[in-house]
């Protein structure tokens, strides 16, 4: 009952951040785009071009709009939960709320555990009702019920959970929301971008062994949200996953960051 | 049984991160606290008591010692299920109304939610702050929060309770109010262990009090022991003249306050008695004789003063 009153207090905390009404708000318009795009004389037009090119031409318009949602799904992700999430741990560790909360009857283990599946429960009820309504609207409009879309949601949430181990690592070690938002926009947004294009672009511009040693190396320990994209890409559009490596070693960061964060955490004086 | 038993606690800090320096918050510090009192520790800033009482409760870890909370060491948190702690400066989450900080508090010290409902009522009645409990708690002033930290803190109705400066922003009356409560609460066989800059309050309702200097502990007891001078006499009689006060001036060196009032240093029972024996023969009635008492806070400076 205590772990789950804390998770759930991470619930009233986003709640009470209006970034996650924000979240809300914008993936309710989305939803809505979908529900009157459909209905536009123009799109219907489009429909029913490809439906006279056959059943193929719907599934490739439907996995179409499916594909874009996904990455417009990992942007707001991104975008608003990251920034939402990253006060958690920091604002948790401010002085005079730890000491309450370390004076009650909770292990320090179940405080990080319960910070981290609250806001990974969080991401996943709202890309459920973000990827689940814009799912409804475009099958029941086109007739097309393409199921492996709904994966996107674990996946999404798993690699929200990924970078959100990492955010609550150094919201521990720092009690910074600054450096934590920081730090996992860089990773996102540059380091991981630039280690997925090392073989077809980095490589081609260094040559020294050494050095592209180093960058596979850290392709392989840190985590890679670009690749698990491409792997929930795949799976939408029914194509073959060339390799589940990305996330085997994305899910060893996520638990490497949380018991270092846990180890941190139990050892710290506050 | 002590409630809470310390022996050679220790700790020492690092003074920056990675450095070797250390810094000596408790130094080897050993006391007990017994079921039922208000034990009260007092120093000066940076004396060691927020540290004390955050190894108490397993906020801070101790370097070396022993601590015994209910008789057991504390080595897991099951103990703290019988604690209730308001520390000082406390903050709770703002966006929670003073009833649902209850509520999430109460759930995290182990009650149920039937519980919860029931003593949230009850303590925001006792602290007075029925009439909030809707509203956020940013809105809050400070003697408010105060109010509704200490209604936190007894929710779970604890056996021991742990107060930092409870009455820290706190208008007198809304200070009195909480004397009231832990006043109660003692009558209830409840531990309290206080922590407070007020040395009047301290006074007032402690039992035992310790006082700690740069980490150690420097003496303690209760607070008649404490404040107690043992050879002067403050006596109050009927009015002298003057030809009597320049004797007692003279002969027994007595300290005048008023023509009605002096105090009298005896360094033994006869010489107390020779004094009584002189205003008796001179016709002087004795209306009181009682030992000289300090405030706890001129002890405290005289005793900090001379340690600095």
């Amino acid at each position: 009952m205590r772990f789950l009153t804390l998770m759930f207090s991470t619930f009233r905390e986003a709640i009470a951040k209006k970034i996650f009404l924000g979240f809300f708000i914008i993936a309710t318009i989305i939803i809505l785009f979908f529900l009157f795009l459909i209905n536009v004389d123009s799109v219907e037009g489009m429909v029913n071009m490809m439906e006279s090119s056959g059943e193929e031409g719907v599934r490739q318009l439907v996995t179409g709009f499916e594909v874009g949602m996904i990455n417009l799904s990992y942007l707001l992700v991104i975008t608003f939960c990251f920034i939402a999430v990253s006060s958690f741990i920091p604002s948790m560790l401010e002085k005079g709320n730890i000491d309450i909360l370390l004076s009650k009857p909770v292990s320090r283990t179940n405080i990080i555990l319960a910070k981290f599946l609250g806001g990974v429960l969080l991401i996943f009820l709202s890309l459920t009702y973000l990827i689940g309504g814009v799912w409804l609207i475009l099958s029941a409009k086109s007739g097309f019920w393409n199921v492996p879309f709904l994966y996107s949601i674990p996946w999404l949430t798993l690699s929200f959970a990924i970078i959100y181990a990492l955010i609550i690592l150094i919201g521990v070690t720092s009690q910074s929301t600054i450096l934590s938002i920081i730090v996992s926009m860089f990773l996102v947004f540059v380091i991981c971008p630039v280690l997925y294009v090392r073989e077809t672009v980095i490589f081609s511009l260094v040559t020294n062994s050494t050095i592209q040693f180093i960058i596979n190396f850290f392709y392989y320990i840190l985590p890679k949200p670009g690749d698990i994209n491409q792997i929930i890409t795949d799976i939408i559009t029914g194509s073959p996953v060339k390799s589940y490596m990305p996330v085997y070693s994305s899910v060893l960061f996520m638990f490497a960051a949380l018991s270092l964060s846990i180890f941190y955490f139990r050892r710290k004086d506050y | 049984m002590p409630v809470i038993s310390t022996k050679d606690l220790t700790k020492e800090y690092q003074s920056r991160t990675f450095s070797k320096d250390k810094i000596l918050a408790l130094s080897n510090f050993s006391f007990d606290v017994k079921s039922g009192e208000i034990f009260g520790i007092l120093g000066p800033n940076g004396a060691g008591k927020t540290t004390l009482i955050k190894i108490l409760l397993g906020i801070t870890f101790r370097t070396k010692g022993e601590v015994q909370i209910f008789g057991k060491e504390i080595n897991d948190d099951s103990y703290k299920l019988k604690i209730g702690y308001l520390p000082e400066n406390h903050r709770f989450p703002s966006y929670l109304t003073g009833e649902q900080a209850l509520n999430f508090y109460g759930m995290l010290g182990g009650m149920n939610r039937i519980d919860v409902k029931k003593k949230s009522d009850e303590y925001l009645k006792i602290v007075d702050m029925e009439k909030w409990r809707k509203t956020k708690i940013k809105k809050y002033s400070k003697g408010m929060l105060q109010r509704l930290g200490l209604a936190q803190a007894l929710m779970n109705d604890p056996e021991l309770i742990f107060l930092d400066e409870p009455t820290d922003g706190v208008d007198p009356i809304g200070r009195k109010q909480i004397r009231d409560v832990l006043t109660h609460l003692k009558n209830n066989g409840k531990t309290i262990f206080l922590n407070s800059h007020l040395l009047s309050e301290v006074e007032l309702i402690c039992d035992r009090v310790a006082i700690l200097n740069k980490g150690s502990l420097v003496t303690s007891g209760t607070v008649d022991e404490l404040t107690s001078v043992s050879d002067t006499f403050r006596f109050t009689v009927s009015e002298v003249n003057d030809d009597l006060i320049q004797s007692l001036l003279n002969t027994y060196k007595a300290v005048i306050k008023s023509q009605k009032e002096f105090t009298f240093r005896a360094e033994t029972g006869e010489d107390l008695n020779k004094l009584i024996d002189f205003l008796r023969q001179k016709n002087v009635l004795i209306l009181g004789i009682e030992k000289e008492k300090n405030t706890l806070e001129s002890m405290f400076i005289n005793l900090i003063g001379s340690q600095n």
